[in-house]
């Protein structure tokens, strides 16, 4: 499939046609409304055996196992596991702290080059893909749909997104949650820089709602390292107060905070089930989907 | 505590250097939009206590570095309790140095004498301390020496240890008039001292007139006291009492009667050494309590063909080497001649007799009676006692009479009947008074001179003496004995040598019962004999430093310490001789006795002046000033240490680890 549309700064075809050989697989039953590659919770006509169910009135004469009545005297349909497409929705934070990036990439643009690819290699497998820009409202939505001309729309909302507002991450999550139908793929790209205990409460809700959540944490190496040679005056990306510190003084304590919050993250996200990458933004995207990916098809097939 | 180099303070302000490179780094922050910013508030909130208190610390190491440099190229000096005048403000620095034998004693470190250690505190401290003249003033000679520097103190003969007492308000005196003289600014005086009382004499009167001199000076003085009032225990001392010739069956021997005085009740037996006529006897003296006397011990002279001669006597060296030595001199006893010059014969008689009855045969006593035309041609030199019962000596005559007081001799005036205006000494004759009843003596001294009493302690029956005829004595003099009238009976006149009497009445029946009495008259002019013969004795035992310096000029040492120069041989023990006469030196009997002024008591004499003591002990290792700048240095060192190991960055906890692997964790 090729990108329809103008060339977008984010999407390199090298890399799609790299990861396109690596299929998107979910790790929950999906509920799709056309046949496609992942499990579905209902019964359906795939090849794959499901089990034995004793005939009740109303059931189809014709999926009565002969055989199996032939050995036990009793009437038995026989079922099949049913394969379905799924819906992809990507959650793209678009708060004023997405701007951020020191590497030559901002938190913004490298998630803009996941979601891209993502959608693409979703919409290539036949899965319905829909958008989300937050900040502290619902900016921009697109709904899920599997046919190629909407990955153009898509790229558009992607290219224009811009960072901008505060973080209401968890109130817009918990929104989604409720607003998204059930079993879908969530894909959240955010730099989470909300309390953890807080976000365990939106996963949870996500994963009430039997949608399988993927985040992609992206940090910026000078957020991990906080190296800075001389006082620095801190302003809020957000639009918050503003910090005069001597980096060196506090370093130890910036990063006490960060591993805290680090660790209290990967409590929440091994307690909500969530598939949770965290990305430097110096790290190669490619890598991160290569990873991505092939992880999610040794965990696949869950229903 | 004082600098050498005060005007390097003035670089103090540079300490505060890193508060100002502290805020000028302040000033150069950079700004930067940050989206992390929930945990810089976190890491700015959270407990600052350590990492505040660090900041502090590192600030106040750096600046204690600073300032400890600072401090130490200003030459920091410690000077323990003593309060010094600003550096460069002293203009005249005097030295009072306490050379008397007590401060030979050994203090409490072994080897080293109170002196010595005197000597080179001093010496290490005011080399450090700028002063534009150095004087010193030795307890011998009391006279100011100029010096060049401190470092000449060892080298100056006049710090150098003698037999001498010393007499602080002397040297004091000399201080404030050598202070009058020169008016210099500021002055510092350093006392160095033992203390003892006999050196102190604190209960002289002249202690309040120099206090209150140096209260009225024009320009504040500043007393530093160094007192060296320790000392190593286990000293003793030994003391000639008499010696004396005389001819026994077996020839000639020396009766040596001498007291070993110890400051410890130790029963020992002391090997004393005598050196005597080039022969060494050791006798054992058996010591039983702090003092042990030994009288008329013989020692045989039968091969020596001289009557006179020197010796000494020695004892183990002890805590004190000055008080273990005793010089003494022997001769045959002077003959004691007295020449009475009277204008008649009238009670001379009585006066002739009392002088030519010797108290013992051995003693050759002669008096020779003459008028005062006649004295002047006669031999005045062997003069030991002259009774002058005529007009005071007129100018012709004064000479003769004033060689005799200057000798050493004894004059004794008696009234005249004329009438003149003249005076010796001080005193001359008033009118007569006359009472046939008799006037009475009510007091009189008991305690020294003429009239004291016998060794016994009895007094001499002056109160049964009669006076019915007197005359009264005029001008300033010294009372010996008071009649009831008022007037004086005998009065010493007031001069250096206490040799001049006034006897207000005459050994006649028609003036007083003197001659009848006899008594007193008799022991009055044999004392006076005594001791006017003593001044023509050719062997004389003389106090150290009580000696005058015209008498002893010429004194050829016999034996003595070598370190001795010619020109200060009054002050040092030993025998010499000149002119066929021999003296021995020797210290005084109070330097045996250790007894110490008080610290109240010296605070007292010093009330109301500058005045601080230090009590050091004897060691070179105690300098009075010493420069501390290696200290500083050293805090300087240990605080740019501290600063560094305070700087050193705190481990941080490993960057956040973005591997997701726990991920498959989730997923198992």
């Amino acid at each position: 499939m090729s990108i329809s549309g103008p060339q977008r700064s984010f999407l390199d075809p090298q890399v799609l046609s790299r990861l396109s050989s690596i299929p998107l697989f979910s790790r929950r039953a999906m509920v799709g409304n056309v046949s496609g590659i992942h499990a579905s919770p209902h019964r359906g006509s795939s090849v794959e055996f499901a089990e034995y169910r004793k005939y009740v009135p109303g059931d189809d004469p014709r999926r009565l196992d002969w055989r199996a009545y032939g050995r036990s005297d009793r009437y038995y349909v026989k079922e099949f596991e049913a394969d379905t497409n799924l819906r992809c929705c990507l959650i793209l934070d678009t708060s004023g702290s997405m701007n951020f990036g020191t590497t030559g990439v901002t938190r913004l643009e490298y998630a803009r080059r996941i979601a891209g690819s993502l959608a693409h290699i979703a919409i290539r497998q036949g899965d319905a893909v829909g958008l989300t820009c937050i900040s502290d409202k619902l900016v921009r939505t697109i709904p899920p749909r599997r046919t190629p001309s909407h990955l153009r729309g898509i790229f558009d909302i992607l290219e224009h997104a811009e960072a901008a507002g505060d973080t209401r991450l968890v109130e817009r999550l918990h929104e989604l949650a409720e607003t998204i139908p059930q079993r879908a793929l969530v894909v959240l790209l955010s730099d989470l820089f909300v309390s953890p205990s807080e976000l365990r409460e939106a996963f949870d809700h996500l994963r009430f709602r039997k949608h399988d959540v993927v985040v992609f944490h992206l940090l910026d190496p000078l957020e991990l390292s906080f190296e800075f040679q001389r006082p620095m005056r801190f302003l809020d990306m957000e639009g918050g107060t503003s910090i005069f510190a001597e980096p060196n003084e506090i370093a130890d304590r910036y990063q006490k905070a960060l591993q805290a919050y680090l660790e209290e993250m990967k409590t929440v996200v091994l307690g909500s089930e969530v598939d949770y990458h965290r990305v430097r933004l110096d790290s190669d995207y490619e890598l991160v989907l290569q990873n991505f990916l092939a992880t999610r098809a040794r965990t696949k097939g869950a229903r | 505590m004082s600098f050498l180099q005060p005007a390097m303070l003035w670089a103090l302000p540079i300490i505060a250097l890193p508060i100002v490179i502290h805020l000028i780094n302040q000033r150069r922050y950079r700004t930067i939009e940050w989206a992390a910013m929930t945990f810089l508030l976190a890491a700015t909130t959270m407990s600052r206590g350590y990492a505040r208190i660090r900041q502090w610390l590192i600030l106040a190491m750096r600046t204690l570095a600073i300032a400890g440099l600072v401090f130490a190229i200003s030459r920091p000096l410690a000077s323990g309790w003593l309060r010094l005048a600003a550096p460069g403000t002293v203009d005249t620095t005097i030295v009072l140095l306490d050379t008397s034998p007590s401060m030979q004693q050994q203090g409490n470190r072994a080897g080293v004498t109170k002196l010595d250690a005197a000597r080179t505190q001093l010496m290490q401290s005011l080399k450090l301390i700028h002063s534009n003249h150095w004087i010193v003033i030795d307890s011998a000679t009391l006279q100011p020496h100029e010096i060049e520097s401190p470092e000449m103190l060892d080298s100056l003969v006049p710090t150098k240890s003698t037999s001498a007492s010393a007499d602080i308000p002397g040297m004091l005196q000399a201080a404030y008039e050598y202070l009058r003289d020169n008016r210099p600014s500021q002055t510092e005086i350093w006392i160095c001292s033992d203390l003892r009382q006999n050196d102190w004499d604190a209960e002289s009167a002249r202690w309040k007139v120099l206090r209150e001199a140096f209260l009225e000076a024009p320009t504040p003085t500043r007393f530093h006291l160094l007192a060296y009032g320790d000392g190593a225990a286990g000293n003793r001392s030994i003391r000639l009492t008499a010696a004396e010739t005389r001819e026994t069956m077996s020839g000639r021997e020396l009766l040596i009667s001498l007291v070993v005085r110890q400051s410890e009740a130790e029963k020992t037996t002391l090997p004393v050494r005598l050196e005597v006529a080039g022969g060494i006897t050791e006798i054992p003296v058996e010591l039983t309590g702090t003092e042990t006397e030994l009288v008329n011990y013989a020692i045989p002279l039968a091969g020596d063909p001289q009557k006179r001669g020197w010796g000494r006597l020695k004892i183990p060296a002890d805590a004190n080497s000055a008080d273990n030595e005793f010089y003494f001199v022997f001769d045959e006893p002077p003959p004691r001649q007295t020449m009475i010059v009277a204008e008649n014969d009238k009670g001379v008689r009585s006066l002739q007799l009392a002088a030519e009855i010797a108290p013992d045969v051995e003693t050759v006593s002669a008096a020779r009676v003459m008028t005062p035309q006649q004295a002047q041609t006669a031999d005045w030199d062997q003069v030991a006692l002259l009774l002058w019962q005529a007009e005071l000596p007129d100018d012709s005559l004064r000479p003769l009479v004033e060689s005799v007081v200057d000798r050493g001799g004894r004059v004794i005036f008696f009234p005249p009947e004329g009438n003149s205006a003249d005076e010796f000494a001080g005193l001359g004759w008033g009118d007569w008074h006359e009472e046939p009843v008799g006037f009475q003596t009510v007091n009189w001294r008991q305690d020294q001179d003429l009239l004291a009493n016998v060794r016994s302690g009895e007094a001499l029956p002056v109160n049964e003496l009669s006076i019915t005829r007197y005359r009264t004595i005029e001008g300033e003099q010294s009372k010996l004995a008071t009649l009831d009238s008022g007037d004086a009976l005998l009065s010493c006149a007031i001069t250096p040598r206490r040799n001049v009497y006034f006897c207000g009445t005459r050994a006649t029946d028609d003036h007083s019962t003197l001659a009848r009495n006899g008594i007193v008259l008799y022991a009055m002019i044999q004392r006076a004999l005594a001791d006017g013969a003593e001044s023509l004795a050719a062997a004389r035992q003389v106090v150290a430093g009580e000696v005058d310096a015209d008498q002893s000029v010429h004194w050829q040492r016999l034996a003595s310490d070598d370190a001795a120069v010619s020109t200060r041989f009054r002050f040092h023990a030993g025998a010499y001789e000149q002119n066929e006469r021999l003296y021995a030196v020797n210290r005084s009997s109070d330097e045996d006795r250790p007894l110490i002024v008080d610290s109240e008591r010296t605070a007292g004499l010093f009330q109301g002046l500058q005045f601080d003591r230090v009590d050091e002990q004897t060691g070179e290792d105690n300098a009075l000033l010493r420069e501390i700048w290696a200290t500083f240095l050293f805090l300087m060192l240990l605080a740019l240490i501290a600063e560094a190991a305070l700087s050193i960055p705190r481990r941080r906890p490993s960057q956040a680890n973005v591997t997701p692997a726990f991920v498959k964790e989730a997923a198992a």
